[in-house]
């Protein structure tokens, strides 16, 4: 279960749980790269929703894999 | 790439030759107006996916010619986008080892694509003031040099064939500006030689892969094949095109439009054309858009 504190990345974490393989939400360190939770074609979905979650575009030039790694990365780098 | 077929050699030889004898200078070839007609359709109506769901049933004429203007505004830029991919990837195989046929063909389609992201690009700065984001995110590749080799290759038919059934239809839509008619039918002229270099090539690379992995591998190809095709048509639904086009909650339009049984027909209906050559070379098991 994530242990993240800012409501506004439950549809975040939902987004994720429907791609796991158990339906669960993934844990907040949870590589979602490597355990195949997000790939390059989930994550276009990922990040408009990211956008309309944070309240602010994405910044498009600057974003990389490693911004998406984790559920921890992902509130780092775009909820911070 | 294994030993390519006799056939392939002649195709290559062919389609060089016609772009040697169909050469134009694009820089020239235009005519560009300092203003596109504000009150005409930008991009065909049927072409617009959200025409065919309750959502766009709601959007009043001025909404639809205003969505038509950014929408077109979209296309272009996705155009601009693929064609970055498609030249980078084609430019790290070109004279590369296995690539010994089609290099010299590699060499004519890296040309014309320059070309065509230069005309495609300047439409979209001079008559929407921007190119809009491509939201693309570089991430690990297949392990397996032979399955890479296919998916860059597969991706770029698809979304070539994806573009050229607007090109083609946009060239004769008499309510769109002569120039974006234009700027269509100069497209569909060049992508129909590399659509037929393309399904070639991916037929070949197809046959080596299946000579080399397993059933479940081949599967998973497939699947994301299908996968790409519905993210490639999704691109078209993009929250900035309806926030320009004063459309309000532009992500929840968005979604309403995608969740809509009208975008899977739509989908189904623009890529008829690559899913049934995907289904009969062997490559998708379904005709069926991936529904998410």
């Amino acid at each position: 279960m994530s242990s993240l504190a800012d409501q506004r990345m439950k549809p975040l974490i939902d987004f994720l749980a429907q791609r796991t393989a158990t339906g669960e939400p993934p844990a907040a360190d949870l590589d979602l790269i490597e355990n195949r939770i997000l790939d390059s074609l989930a994550v276009v979905e990922f990040l408009l929703l990211i956008e309309e979650c944070s309240g602010r575009p994405a910044s498009l030039t600057a974003v990389s894999a490693e911004d998406l790694r984790t559920l921890r990365s992902i509130e780092r780098s775009f909820f911070g | 790439m294994d030993e390519p077929d006799e056939r392939f050699r002649v195709l290559v030889r062919r389609l060089a030759d016609m772009s040697e004898r169909d050469y134009y200078n694009p820089y020239r070839l235009f005519e560009w107006p300092r203003e596109l007609d504000g009150d005409a359709y930008w991009m065909s109506p049927d072409l617009m996916v959200e025409t065919e769901t309750a959502a766009g049933a709601g959007l009043s004429e001025q909404q639809l010619r205003a969505l038509s203007k950014w929408s077109s505004v979209n296309f272009y830029s996705l155009n601009v986008h693929g064609i970055r991919e498609l030249l980078v990837e084609m430019v790290n195989r070109i004279h590369r080892p296995g690539f010994e046929v089609p290099s010299e063909y590699f060499h004519h389609v890296i040309g014309e694509e320059n070309e065509h992201m230069w005309f495609f690009a300047t439409f979209c700065r001079k008559y929407g003031g921007k190119i809009y984001p491509d939201r693309s995110v570089p991430f690990p590749g297949p392990a397996d040099p032979a399955i890479a080799d296919f998916l860059v290759f597969a991706r770029l038919l698809i979304f070539e064939e994806l573009v050229d059934y607007f090109n083609s239809r946009m060239a004769l839509d008499e309510r769109l500006p002569e120039t974006i008619r234009r700027l269509n039918a100069v497209h569909h002229q060049d992508e129909s030689r590399h659509i037929a270099f393309g399904r070639r090539i991916v037929a070949l690379l197809h046959e080596g892969l299946r000579a080399g992995s397993s059933a479940e591998q081949l599967h998973e190809v497939g699947e994301y094949l299908r996968r790409y095709m519905r993210t490639s048509v999704a691109g078209l639904c993009l929250p900035d095109v309806y926030l320009d086009a004063g459309i309000d909650e532009p992500y929840a339009f968005r979604r309403s439009v995608l969740a809509d049984p009208g975008f899977e027909a739509f989908a189904e209906r623009v890529l008829h054309r690559t899913t049934t050559f995907l289904v009969s070379s062997g490559i998708v098991s379904d005709e069926r858009i991936a529904t998410s």
